[in-house]
């Protein structure tokens, strides 16, 4: 899933979770400008398909800004 | 006086005094009186109601015979001609309780009102809890005398076709089913009001109860993603320029599915997105921001992806009940599974 919302969709018990940018705008940012926003929102696609290959034992956060994948547990 | 109300009660045959497990074999037998644990119900319904017929059958013939099980209740509910049928109760036994569940699901499909009663953990409460109407009960046949009443209570109003409270005021596991009504306070003064109750330490009742977010094992991983059809989904409630098909902006009653496979990309003016809970006007400038399909279909040509899948699925998520959202999201998942997709990408506002 990718949610803006990111936290919530983790504690709520989605499992596989990409960062998306604002909740107008969840795969890219139009203040960027027409490059850097391709370039961000194919950032997040790839993300998203590198988060469905990757184990997970539960609710985890996939973020295209940096590249450390966090692992949420849900109370 | 009334006519007393016409009653078949379902029991198993260890309720009936056949056997335990040895007798779990017993097909369907219809008995023209009250036997076992029907006397115990046709002491509780008193002289308003009798018990017109009982039914036994073994727990392990209702579920290695289902379909002839199934038949048989269906005949004998339609040659006793009941005005309830009562089942149970289950406890805490599995083959039993989806037994009594199975069985008022074929008396309501006969037009009979029907209500068991069984353990909270139950597996006939997992699996028809939203359709049957379930008394609680203990886990254990000690609480035999505490089960019957409510019990006995709920088929006379069923079958007099009596209007019915809350779950909570009648007595039986809530089916997730949200009715209009009228309050004599208006929302404003009970929110207040519980408010100050709860700040002044007292108890509370939310009217809003908490449905835990149900944990879902995770999907094991894709192994070949370049073989793999991969489909979009979104909440973000995009639909075709002009809305044709009438999606509400909230609540979501039904899932949409578009084709998309003619498409490189989506392009402005003609999807929009129709939605209660976000600013749309980004999205209407670039459908992609909710539904990527532009990128997926560069990932398609460089071949990391097998393909996207033809079609995409769309709901507004705003305001949809958690149950109701379970429900449009098995649809869709079941749809995808069918058509042999690997792997999907919701994108959530």
């Amino acid at each position: 899933m990718i949610s803006a919302i990111y936290d919530l969709a983790l504690t709520t018990g989605a499992n596989r979770v990409v960062r998306g940018c604002r909740i107008e705008h969840v795969c890219g940012n139009p203040d960027l400008g027409p490059d850097k926003d391709r370039e961000y929102g194919m950032r997040i696609i790839t993300t998203a398909l590198q988060a469905l290959t990757t184990e997970v034992s539960g609710p985890t956060l996939f973020d295209p800004q940096g590249a450390s994948t966090e692992t949420i547990h849900a109370s | 006086m009334n006519k007393p109300v016409r009653v078949v009660h379902y029991i198993n045959q260890f309720f009936a005094g056949i056997g335990g497990e040895a007798a779990a074999n017993a097909p369907v037998t219809v008995r023209h009186e009250v036997v076992g644990a029907a006397r115990a119900l046709q002491a509780a319904l008193g002289g308003e109601a009798e018990i017109v017929g009982t039914l036994i059958c073994g727990d392990n013939f209702f579920h290695d015979e289902r379909e002839r099980a199934r038949h048989a209740v269906r005949e004998a509910l339609r040659s006793l001609r009941p005005d309830v049928m009562v089942a149970g109760p289950a406890f805490e036994a599995g083959r039993y309780g989806i037994a009594c569940a199975e069985v008022c699901r074929v008396a309501a499909a006969e037009g009979v009102p029907a209500v068991t009663a069984m353990h909270p953990s139950n597996p006939g409460v997992m699996m028809h809890g939203r359709e049957v109407m379930i008394v609680p009960t203990t886990a254990s046949a000690a609480g035999m005398p505490q089960a019957v009443p409510p019990l006995a209570r709920l088929a006379l109003k069923l079958a007099r076709r009596e209007a019915l409270g809350t779950a909570d005021s009648e007595g039986y596991l809530s089916r997730g089913i949200r009715r209009v009504g009228y309050r004599p306070e208006p929302g404003y003064r009970r929110a207040i009001d519980m408010l100050l109750t709860k700040l002044n330490g007292r108890p509370y009742v939310s009217e809003i109860p908490y449905q835990a977010p149900a944990m879902v094992e995770p999907a094991r991983p894709v192994a070949e993603l370049r073989r793999t059809s991969v489909a979009l989904v979104t909440t973000g409630g995009l639909v075709p320029k002009g809305n044709p098909d009438g999606q509400t902006s909230g609540n979501a009653q039904r899932y949409f599915r578009y084709s998309i496979e003619q498409l490189q990309s989506l392009r402005p003016g003609e999807w929009e997105a129709y939605h209660v809970g976000y600013f749309t006007h980004l999205v209407n400038k670039n459908p992609n921001y909710v539904l990527p399909l532009g990128y997926m279909r560069e990932l398609e040509k460089a071949g990391v992806i097998g393909s996207v899948h033809p079609y995409a699925y769309t709901l507004p998520g705003v305001s949809t009940p958690v149950a109701q959202a379970e429900r449009l999201g098995l649809g869709i998942a079941s749809q995808l599974l069918e058509a042999k997709v690997g792997a999907g990408l919701l994108v959530s506002t």
